[in-house]
């Protein structure tokens, strides 16, 4: 399997304050990778980075071979993001959002179409998409927006606990989008808070605690390996140490 | 405590914060100081004007006359009718006006007959305290027909005209801008010149401050409406990102400015039922003379001029926004902008700006506004180097902004800077 996106010793400041301390992983082609940890352990700060959007002191990323500190517009024709409270242009409907948002990745009409297509399909929104976006609900606002990040088909989608503050309904509704993207040949790098969540979607995970990588692998080799029943129970136990 | 009054504090507590205290502040603190330096000015204007008397008449009443007018004016006395090396004289002396005395001018009072003195009144400036000085100017000539009008009833001279005994002088006024004269009243040409140009910097002002709050706010909107991060991830340039802010607040600022502009006019012509905003012949074709009048050029300059006013008060504001952490703060950051603009605005406005002295004057230059409120006055003035110099330093001043705004929105800071006036907790 090909790698789509690797990390080496990566190292992010702010100030003297260190964020991510000597950071590695790696993430497969069609894979979902899950970065869990508690709240301020450096998980968002890690995604923002590979996103482009933070830059860093210390050490290599890269995405399909591109080195992100050397190309980061390149990077991101790669990848797409989705922050942890992100909002969408309240003066626009849904479908002006996202039209919007795929021309300025498509290279031609029929790019756009395809990507506004692909997203209508996976947001099910309907009708709603002819709505301005200040009407929407968070639930709504979410899964217009988490089409968005992947309505480009991206070899990487950086998702920031997509579920947050979503109802029991929406959160399985976004959980399954995020499920089939392997399907569509994506793979998923995630954050989340949500055990139970990580338990259903991840493939492999990364336990961060104080910008250190203190546990990775798959979720059956973290439970055994910390005697734990569950993947909360093994978070608790590492978390504490 | 009465619960009406704790909500009243509560909203008085949230009106009042730094945000709004410190524009406040610096308003206040800028006009004291403009206000000091146009009394500072004015005093100026009190002291004896300059002026050069041509003096052809050989009468020693005529230099009587204009000796009894030593304590407000300082006048040098020339004999020579060449008009050019008159006006050359009074530009070398910095003189505000030529008053020429004819060979036949004691002679033709003796008579019982008006006597014409020809003035110049010499136009370097239109400012408020320029339009003073000028006015001034003119009051010696209202002096002298005084002190004749008393000479004449001293002597009973009865049989002369009451016309003639109450204004003995008849004055031939002309203006000078430049290398230009026309033969017409310096009132005409300062009222011309007021109703041409009163809109340009009030409209400037609004628009520099509406187009600074417009781009900050739409910085920190994105930051508020949680849209920044998702904007930052596109494969786009940081830089195309800048421009396309500043670029359409450019655009939209100046589309505000053509409407305002156009709502000014009427409201000006609604206010004095269409007077102010027609003009005569007379005085329309002695503007054309002058040079007064705008041709297509210099349409280009003074809309070049402010084109580039705008885009530099955008970069700013869009460097000044990236502070803010939500539109609330918007009003906070922008406060040094509103400064820098409020300082040409009121000095351009109210003071005689070639008398500033060289430090003033550099650190106005040095604001980049400046030079649009000061575009007017000088096309006016033909003094078009002064214009495309300032249009020039505008272009460098927005090139440099708009790189230090896309360097800054290419790292961290975009995400993590911001002006936090509120108390470091112990």
């Amino acid at each position: 399997m090909s790698k789509i996106l690797e990390v080496k010793n990566f190292y992010k400041n702010y100030g003297s304050f260190t964020a991510v301390s000597n950071v590695s992983f790696e993430i497969e082609d069609k894979e979902i990778f899950a970065l869990i940890g508690p709240n301020g352990a450096g998980k968002s700060t890690a995604l923002k980075t590979i996103a482009t959007i933070l830059s860093f002191e210390r050490g290599n990323i890269s995405i399909c071979g591109v080195d992100l500190k050397k190309e980061p517009e390149k990077v991101r024709d790669l990848i797409s993001y989705l922050p942890e409270e992100a909002g969408a242009y309240k003066n626009l409907t849904g479908i002006g959002y996202l039209d919007f948002m795929a021309s300025l990745y498509a290279k031609n009409s029929a790019d756009k179409k395809r990507y506004v297509d692909f997203a209508r399909e996976i947001c099910g929104l309907g009708g709603k998409l002819k709505d301005k976006v200040s009407t929407y609900s968070k639930g709504m606002t979410r899964k217009l927006l988490i089409s968005r990040a992947i309505m480009t088909r991206p070899k990487l989608a950086i998702l920031d606990e997509p579920t947050s503050g979503l109802d029991v309904v929406n959160a399985m509704e976004v959980r399954n989008i995020i499920k089939g993207l392997k399907d569509e040949g994506m793979s998923v790098l995630l954050s989340s808070h949500n055990m139970l969540e990580i338990e259903y979607l991840a493939d492999r995970i990364a336990i961060i605690n104080h910008g250190k990588i203190i546990d990775s692998g798959t979720i059956s080799k973290i439970k055994s390996d910390n005697n734990a029943r569950n993947l909360e129970e093994a978070f608790v136990k590492l978390a504490k140490l | 405590m009465n619960k009406f009054f704790i909500l009243l504090k509560k909203e008085v507590k949230e009106l009042l914060t730094m945000q709004m205290i410190l524009p406040m502040v610096l308003t206040m603190v800028l006009f004291a100081a403009v206000g000091g330096l146009v009394g500072k000015e004015s005093k100026k204007v009190e002291k004896p004007t300059k002026i050069l008397v041509v003096q052809l008449d050989d009468g020693a009443f005529t230099n009587e006359l204009i000796s009894t007018t030593k304590a407000s004016f300082d006048s040098e006395i020339t004999y020579d009718a060449d008009i050019d090396k008159a006006i050359t004289r009074a530009n070398e002396i910095g003189s505000l006006a030529i008053f020429i005395f004819p060979e036949n001018f004691s002679q033709k009072l003796a008579e019982g007959q008006p006597a014409q003195v020809e003035s110049y009144y010499i136009f370097r400036n239109f400012s408020l305290v320029g339009s003073q000085k000028i006015t001034k100017a003119k009051i010696f000539l209202a002096g002298i027909n005084e002190q004749v009008s008393n000479y004449l009833i001293s002597q009973k001279t009865l049989s002369a005209d009451p016309t003639v005994i109450k204004n003995p002088i008849m004055a031939g006024d002309h203006v000078v801008v430049g290398e230009k004269t026309a033969a017409i009243s310096p009132d005409a040409i300062l009222g011309f010149v007021t109703q041409q140009t009163t809109f340009i910097p009030i409209i400037l002002f609004i628009i520099i401050i509406m187009a600074a709050q417009m781009i900050a706010t739409s910085v920190s909107s994105e930051k508020e409406n949680k849209t920044l991060e998702t904007l930052l991830s596109i494969p786009i340039s940081r830089q195309k990102i800048v421009a396309a802010k500043l670029i359409g607040a450019g655009i939209v600022a100046l589309v505000m400015a053509g409407v305002y502009m156009v709502g000014f006019r009427y409201y000006i012509d609604g206010m004095s039922a269409g007077q102010a905003t027609t003009v005569s012949t007379e005085v329309a074709q002695a503007a054309g003379v002058l040079g007064l009048k705008f041709a297509v050029t210099d349409y280009l300059f003074l809309g070049g001029s402010l084109f580039f006013g705008i885009l530099s008060a955008l970069s700013i504001a869009m460097i000044l926004g990236i502070f803010a952490e939500d539109t609330k703060a918007v009003q906070g950051v922008i406060t040094p902008l509103m400064i820098l603009v409020m300082i040409p605005y009121l000095l351009t406005l109210l003071v005689d700006f070639n008398s500033l002295s060289p430090t003033l004057k550099y650190i106005v230059y040095a604001i980049p506004f400046s030079h649009s409120f000061l575009a007017a006055p000088n096309i006016f003035l033909k003094n078009y180097q002064f214009v495309l110099a300032g249009i020039g330093y505008q272009f460098v001043f927005f090139l440099v902004f708009v790189y230090i705004a896309g360097k800054i929105f290419s790292t961290d800071k975009v995400m993590t800077i911001k002006l936090n006036f509120s108390k470091k907790k112990s």
